[in-house]
């Protein structure tokens, strides 16, 4: 790792483009993943990645473009493309470059130099170990490991210059045999703190217990929703309607709704690249200082998440939620963090009494009404039977449909542990949740 | 192989090294990728953007084991290191590997592919495309409950040289064009959207400008836009077990999730399983399942006109192929790679393809298209006496081995006694996939019959994009499970 080099080269890349103003943001990285199934590693490989986005303003115009070299001649050509734009007179909106002195990004550590310097060949024996285990208990082991450091850089005619590395690591295991599967993963900045065996054995533990899942009728349940499940409903509800596209395009479940209570009063829901608990990151890609946004409070509907171009829009600053500069989706929470409770986890299936216990879900759609967060999706690897507050087995994979709005107004309990769910491959985003206990999901169908 | 000299000398010293470094096979893939995209909202520009992406990728069989490894290091050292490194990772994996990978020998590809295009989408200014775009969108917008009018413009230039250890030489160049507008209107509470020529973003096809244009943003816009205000004050889509006509535009979701997933070879042999999932066609179901009604044949086809999934060859150098999925109803083959096609005695479908130079190719769909059947839409209608007309992809769901789905599309209208009634809004079906195709009871003729390019189909880890074509003309089913307020009804408490 070059340490500040990279953000050097974008500084000086900055000082000689002719526009009014300049910003440029690169992030690249050098990222392992292996993928393996049935005792073998199917795919196996080392990729290297880079993108540098250029935004520019000339007379009041914005030109955007996007290169994977960091040659001068390559980011001189991709300036004059973005000149060029910006010079047919068209877009003005987000002609507005962050301001450099609002706020300082906090001081972080993403980096962890061994698990930058992690040896393939160390990696492959610990999964062909896991292998070994699951194959004793007849279980085919299906899943991912992946290792990998990038850096991230925002330079920029208005004095902006931001530099961090970062490092990530984490695995993801299905344990599978005929109709039962089991699944755990793990992610964490650090690779020492990656126990592929640890994981193996969770993943392992889950489909032992879901060896014969068993019919039952669609219906009501309450239900208990693990870590996974909860943070798949989040991201979902962040990307419908917790960013400020979503509320300018009139879209979003919190459009006309600020300060209503929208939830049940237990649920208060932030956007906090800072937790300590998360995969932190300082800063946006316009440099902007990661701010920590309480997006529900109590069950409130608060705010959403902003960048530069949409703060201006609604008066507000930027929250530090710049994307990078050819993204459409706008300022989107990416680290959301719903607030812990007071049961222990390993108390709520007695409070639960009755009903079903989620691992995760899978294929979640929450476009069917953005307005009510109503969402469709259908339960996997691992669905369990609760009666009378004990585990009475696994029952066959559900769909469930339901507005989240709804159901996360009648959570009834939630754990004070929380898990960091995360996709190893997208280092820059995470969600810390909880399990929640929910009183009434609807499920409207079933697998087969 | 005349074009990018200096780039097919740097692939063939790196395929030569795979050679020296004893790989059983290797191949090295160049790829320059362009992407424009235009966005107007609201009568205002909301994005213009170029992005252009240049790699390499090296891909080498060691000991039975893959390594793959890409950089962007187009120079002899960097390509140098990146063959290394792909050899150094399959020999780590091969240590581990209960089995050596299968991978028949191939005769050797020379040959290449261009789209045929009328006009170069990258030759067309900017001020031109936004002044398409801005007059659709005033089109749009032209009624007080329009919140948000979009409409945007797409465009991809894809070049790709190949070069493998046993002398393949493939130059390919493809563009694909796209266009999208959506409008969103609002009164009170009330929110709902309608799209053209599809729901979720921009629908691509294998060709030129001149593929934009003939869309007709401007001419649709106002049917759009009238159909997104009725639709506040429509009825909520009745909860119903019922007859429904699927529009091709809801169709090319409906084959991609339902057909076209389920056949991909890797997913079968459990490839997926941690990401995606599995699927329920194992391979002793070939050429004997029953996948749907007799009227069901089903091709995927790499080498459709305009589709965005097709091409001259794959990403491991076989030519495009047209595949037999489903014939009268009976499923048939898989899409396949040179491996998995080993795996199951067959040869490869030429399915694989990467979304880009720092991706290693998977299974991919081509085209996967519905052919069509007999008559037309009208008399589909007219056949049908009570029923639904759904229209307009929304949302979609699927279980993992793609049996138990659920759509949602933006509009539906009421069947009446051979008619087409009232709209409908928020319309939802769900079912279980060879049920709902055995219930198949027609398919309109080749008059109707439409591609769609899907432009954000998701597979692999780390995630890829890749487009892929569905075709279909309108389709008719019966006893589907219809209605949004199913989640109300799904039984006591349990």
């Amino acid at each position: 790792m070059s340490s500040r080099r990279l953000l050097e080269l974008l500084e000086r890349a900055v000082r000689r483009s002719p526009a009014d103003q300049t910003l440029m943001a690169c992030e690249r990285g050098i990222r392992t993943t292996l993928r393996f199934s049935h005792q073998r590693i199917h795919q196996n490989f080392h990729s290297e990645n880079i993108d540098v986005w250029i935004k520019v303003i000339c007379n009041g115009c914005v030109g955007v473009a996007t290169t994977n070299s960091l040659d001068a001649a390559a980011l001189r050509k991709a300036t004059e493309a973005a000149i060029a734009t910006a010079k047919t007179g068209r877009r003005k909106r987000g002609n507005l470059l962050p301001d450099p002195g609002k706020k300082t990004p906090a001081r972080l550590t993403t980096y962890i130099p061994k698990t930058a310097r992690q040896d393939v060949g160390d990696t492959t024996r610990a999964i062909a170990k896991a292998w070994q285990r699951a194959e004793r208990l007849k279980y085919n082991l299906a899943g991912s490991f992946h290792s990998g450091h990038d850096e991230l850089a925002v330079a920029g005619s208005n004095g902006i210059a931001r530099y961090q590395p970062f490092t990530t690591a984490g695995i993801k295991v299905i344990a599978a045999a005929g109709k039962a599967s089991g699944y755990s993963a793990s992610v964490h900045r650090d690779i020492g703190r990656i126990d592929i065996q640890e994981t193996t054995g969770r993943a392992l533990a889950l489909a032992e217990q879901n060896r014969r899942p068993r019919d039952v009728p669609v219906g009501v349940y309450d239900c208990i929703l693990e870590p996974e499940a909860v943070a798949e409903l989040l991201e979902w509800l962040g990307y419908i309607g917790l960013g400020a596209k979503s509320l300018y395009e009139k879209t979003s479940f919190l459009s006309g709704r600020a300060g209503d209570r929208i939830m049940g009063n237990n649920i208060t829901l932030s956007d906090d690249a800072g937790h300590p608990e998360g995969l932190q990151v300082p800063f946006d890609y316009e440099g902007v200082a990661k701010q920590r946004v309480v997006l529900i409070e109590r069950g409130a509907a608060l705010g959403v998440v902003y960048d530069t171009t949409y703060g201006k829009i609604y008066r507000r600053e930027s929250t530090g939620h710049g994307a990078p500069y050819d993204d459409t989706e706008g300022p989107l929470p990416m680290h959301l963090t719903l607030a812990a409770g007071s049961a222990p986890r390993s108390q709520m299936e007695r409070l639960l009494g009755n009903g079903l216990v989620v691992t995760r879900f899978h294929y979640v759609n929450g476009l069917l009404g953005t307005r009510q967060a109503l969402m469709t999706g259908l339960t996997r690897d691992g669905t369990f039977l609760v009666k009378k507050g004990r585990r009475a087995g696994s029952v066959k994979n559900l769909r469930f449909t339901e507005s989240i709005l709804e159901a996360f107004s009648r959570v009834a309990e939630i754990s004070k542990e929380r898990r960091l769910v995360a996709d190893p491959t997208s280092g820059l985003q995470s969600c810390l949740a909880p399990a929640l206990l929910i009183r009434g999901v609807h499920f409207t169908g079933k697998t087969q | 192989m005349e074009q990018r000299l200096r780039e097919k000398s740097l692939l063939n010293e790196a395929a030569s090294a795979l050679k020296r470094s004893k790989a059983d096979y290797g191949d090295v893939r160049w790829v320059n990728e362009t992407h424009e995209m235009l966005v107007v909202q609201n009568g205002a520009v909301g994005h213009i953007g170029t992005a252009v992406s240049v790699g390499c990728a090296v891909r080498a069989l060691v000991g039975g084991a893959w390594g793959f490894s890409s950089s962007s290091r187009m120079t002899k050292e960097g390509l140098k290191s990146t063959a290394a490194q792909a050899v150094a990772m399959a020999k780590a994996c091969a240590q581990v590997n209960g089995e050596r990978v299968a991978f028949p020998a191939s005769a050797p590809q020379r040959g290449s592919y261009r789209t045929p295009v009328q006009v170069d989408p990258f030759s067309v200014g900017i001020d031109r495309k936004l002044d398409y775009l801005f007059w659709a969108n005033r089109e749009l917008r032209d009624h007080p409950n329009i919140k948000t009018a979009t409409t945007a413009l797409e465009f991809f230039k894809t070049e790709k040289l190949f070069v493998s250890t046993e002398g393949s030489q493939i130059h390919q160049e493809i563009i694909e064009s796209g266009a999208s507008m959506e409008a969103i209107a609002e009164m009170d509470d009330e929110v709902q959207q309608r799209s053209y020529p599809a729901g979720n973003g921009a629908c691509l096809a294998q060709a030129g400008y001149e593929y934009v244009k003939a869309l007709d943003l401007v001419g649709q816009a106002s049917r759009v836009r009238q159909e997104a205000v009725v639709l506040l004050r429509a009825r909520e889509c009745p909860s119903a077990i019922t007859t429904v006509i699927l529009m091709p535009d809801q169709m090319a979701l409906q084959l991609h999730e339902s057909c076209g997933h389920p056949v991909e070879l890797d997913r079968v042999l459990g490839q997926e399983l941690s990401f995606a999932g599995g699927s329920f066609l194992d391979p002793e179901k070939s050429g004997k399942f029953r996948y749907g009604s007799k009227r069901m044949n089903v091709t995927a086809d790499a080498q459709c006109a305009q589709g965005v999934g097709t091409f001259g060859y794959d990403d491991e150098g076989v030519p495009a192929q047209t595949t037999p999925i489903v014939r009268e109803g009976i499923f048939l083959g898989y899409l396949s790679s040179r491996e998995s096609a080993a795996r199951i005695r067959q040869n490869s479908s030429g399915a694989m393809r990467a979304d880009g130079w720092n991706a290693m190719p998977l299974i991919r769909m081509t085209n996967v298209n519905l052919e069509p059947g007999e008559g037309s839409l009208k008399d589909l209608i007219a056949d049908t006496r009570n029923g639904i007309l759904m229209a307009t992809n929304k949302s979609w769901s699927i279980d993992d081995l793609r049996l138990n789905f659920q759509f949602g599309t933006e509009i539906a209208w009421e069947i009446k006694k051979g008619r087409l009634g009232q709209p409908f809004k928020n319309p939802v079906y769900t079912g279980i996939t060879p049920k709902f195709w055995g219930n198949l009871s027609g398919v309109a003729g080749p008059k109707e019959w439409t591609l769609y390019g899907v432009h954000n189909c998701g597979k692999g880890e780390p995630v890829q994009t890749m487009h892929t074509g569905h075709g279909s003309s309108p389709a008719r089913f019966e006893k589907v499970q219809v209605g949004r307020l199913a989640y109300r009804q799904a039984g006591g408490r349990r």
